[in-house]
């Protein structure tokens, strides 16, 4: 009897926790901020960002979160003109005025995939300007390092800003960036520079929000295709040089075998530069002890 | 006295293992016809001194499990220059990338070691300044063939009859003045601010060839046996290899791994860096191309196609019509047997008359085997090639 009972409230307790995880929320506040991005080689030029605080900052948030979690996103306009906000495969898009706000909720039930936020008016033309970033749905405690992959061709940004029509057919970028941030600037970030240690699980989540294809290499090591938002057949794949193409994401498994200091970049040999100037780009190294 | 023998025999052992250097030479001071009927000045890779480095560099084949060593020297004035060993996943000081390794100046000597790793299909190419050296012709094949046979993919993977390599690449003529190669470079600084020009490419190459230079490269095959494509991309530009429906292709394995899901396409894009592996199956005779087209990376756009013959032809007609694929001689032979073979390799036995088997073993080329130890009497060399099984039957006096 006393048996049966316990049995009962296990399994009740089980059901709570189990909804209880279910609800589980995560909030984030998004501000649609602009301003100026200064480049490697100190030019500058318009930029757009989806900061955490109403202060522009040229990077924008990475959101986190666990698979079946909730997240709600309250995406305030803050600047002068009219934008949009979409989760990419998840929801669909919504216009926000100057000044006001928006809160978009969507649930994420599958662990290892990623998905890109971004401004979808105009497109590309506000995406190009800046404003996507990602969102993980973890399913494991696993060392991870962020890569949100952009260019720009800085003549063409003042256009976007102004809401001016460019000639997609004639892009030509000069700046590669990783985090807003090109050669030697990308190991100074400590959320995309890979650091570990021999034998260790790493895993870069990777997202192109720019418009051109990208072809990562790694040096020193293979890496296995966790997800691939845009050819699930590609996961399991072990390589050393992955396309990533504009608005698609991965997810890469690194176990290093070996210590050492070895570069990552965009085997896209023009997309090692800055302004014109080799090795400013799309370039860093992983750290491996 | 026991000690002096051990240390004979490991001195014996390490010689008898080490494999001969890969030898390497790299030059500024290239020339390569266009299709247009220019020349352009190259960097480039190779092999004798004296040999105009070609665009690509040599193509270099080492065997998996191999301890090998690449002896590079550099025999150009200016920048120095690497060899980075492109996805085989060598150590630090191996990988060939300025102050991350050593850089080898002019007419010093770079040794690069590692072991041979998976087979597969890699690249090798400078690393310094490398959108510019690249760009300029430092580039080159590099295969690892499997233990188990030259013929294999890899241990447990594909036999095939015939292999074709393709190697894609563009040249913009505008980065081929002394201006941009010839650009400076301070050794003591870690990061070397470079000016590169504009990349518009008018040049877009298959193994260093385009439009009429590829009437002589021909994929071939035969309609019963498997033809492996070795397919890479070391411009920066895309791929998007189109290939007739009659060879019944399917990737099988990719940056020298094989694919954990094998994919069957007619289409298949190649990005910077990436190799691919294509194992075609034809189960018909017929002629066609494949078609390689050239994609802007920033645009998507296709600038330009070029094709690469694709003849597939009956094998049992091959077996009626041709004459005999390997040959042997002297005959009778006294002291030594050569074999020649017609085909790319030949899978060989020598059986006495008893049917004892003396010999087993493959041949590529023209080889000579020592059969003074051979007792005197008569012999069969059965020879397998992709076109059938022959016998030969030879004499020692």
């Amino acid at each position: 009897m006393f048996k049966a009972i316990l049995c009962r409230l296990i399994i009740l307790w089980s059901a709570f926790v189990g909804c209880d995880a279910r609800a589980q929320e995560v909030f984030q506040r998004l501000y649609i901020n602009s301003g100026e991005y200064t480049a490697v080689d100190s030019a500058q030029f318009p930029f757009s960002a989806f900061n955490a605080t109403p202060q522009f900052f040229p990077e924008n948030v990475r959101i986190s979160i666990n698979a079946g979690e909730t997240l709600k996103v309250r995406v305030v306009n803050n600047d002068s003109v009219n934008h949009a906000f979409q989760i990419k495969d998840k929801t669909t898009q919504v216009g926000i005025a100057p000044g006001d706000s928006i809160l978009v909720t969507a649930v994420f039930d599958t662990g290892d995939e990623v998905f890109i936020y971004h401004d979808p008016m105009d497109y590309p033309r506000l995406t190009a300007l800046g404003l996507a970033g990602l969102i993980h749905v973890k399913s494991n405690s696993n060392s991870t390092f962020y890569w949100n992959v952009k260019e720009f061709q800085k003549e063409w940004a003042t256009q976007h800003a102004l809401g001016n029509p460019v000639n997609w057919s004639d892009y030509y970028p000069d700046y590669f960036t990783i985090n807003g941030r090109s050669n030697p600037n990308i190991n100074n970030d400590a959320v995309a520079r890979i650091v570990g240690g021999v034998g260790e699980t790493l895993r870069v989540v990777i997202a192109n929000t720019g418009q051109s294809i990208h072809s990562l290499h790694f040096h020193g090591y293979h890496a296995e295709i966790i997800y691939s938002s845009e050819n699930s057949q590609h996961e399991g794949r072990s390589k050393d040089t992955f396309p990533i193409k504009p608005m698609e994401s991965l997810i890469l498994e690194i176990v290093p075998d070996k210590p050492g200091e070895y570069p990552v970049h965009d085997h896209n040999l023009v997309a090692v530069s800055a302004g014109g100037i080799y090795p400013n780009g799309m370039f860093l190294t992983m750290l491996i002890q | 006295m026991r000690a002096l023998l051990c240390i004979l025999l490991i001195c014996f052992g390490t010689t008898c293992l080490a494999q001969d250097p890969i030898q390497l030479i790299g030059r500024n001071t290239g020339e390569k016809l266009l299709s247009d009927g220019n020349e352009i000045r190259t960097f480039g890779f190779a092999q004798e001194i004296g040999e105009n480095p070609g665009v690509p560099g040599p193509s270099l084949e080492v065997i998996e499990g191999d301890s090998v060593v690449i002896d590079f020297w550099n025999i150009s004035q200016g920048a120095p220059h690497t060899i980075h060993l492109h996805g085989l996943d060598v150590d630090q000081q191996n990988d060939g990338v300025p102050h991350l390794s050593f850089e080898v100046h002019h007419m010093e000597h770079g040794f690069y070691r590692f072991k041979a790793p998976h087979p597969g299909t890699y690249v090798y190419h400078c690393h310094v300044v490398s959108s510019i050296h690249v760009q300029a012709g430092m580039f080159g094949l590099l295969i690892v063939r499997p233990a188990v046979g030259d013929n294999y993919t890899w241990e447990g993977g594909y036999n095939y009859w015939y292999e074709s390599s393709l190697l894609m690449s563009e040249i913009d003529t505008n980065w081929h003045h002394d201006s941009v190669l010839l650009h400076d470079y301070d050794t003591n600084m870690s990061h070397h601010h470079v000016r590169i020009p504009k990349y518009k490419p008018q040049h877009f190459l298959i193994n260093g060839l385009a439009e009429q230079q590829l009437d002589d490269l021909t994929i071939r095959g035969v309609n019963d046996g498997n033809l492996y494509l070795r397919l890479s991309n070391i411009g920066y530009f895309g791929n998007r290899i189109i290939f007739p429906s009659g060879l019944n292709a399917r990737v099988i394995d990719s940056d020298g791994r094989p694919l954990p899901v094998e994919e069957v396409t007619d289409t298949l894009e190649i990005l910077p860096g990436e190799r691919y592996g294509v194992l075609a199956a034809p189960d018909s005779a017929f002629m066609d191309e494949v078609i390689v087209q050239y994609f802007n990376l920033n645009t998507g756009i296709v600038l330009n196609e070029q094709y690469v013959n694709v003849n597939i032809e009956d094998a049992a007609g091959i077996k009626e019509s041709s004459k005999e694929v390997v040959r042997i001689y002297p005959n009778p032979a006294t002291s030594s047997l050569t074999v020649e073979v017609g085909l790319q390799e030949a899978e060989i036995q020598i059986v006495d008359s008893q049917g004892r088997l003396i010999l087993e073993t493959s041949v590529t080329g023209s080889e000579s085997f020592d059969i003074r130890n051979l007792p005197s009497g008569a012999y069969i060399l059965s020879s397998r090639t992709a076109l059938g099984i022959e016998n030969h039957p030879f004499i020692k006096p």
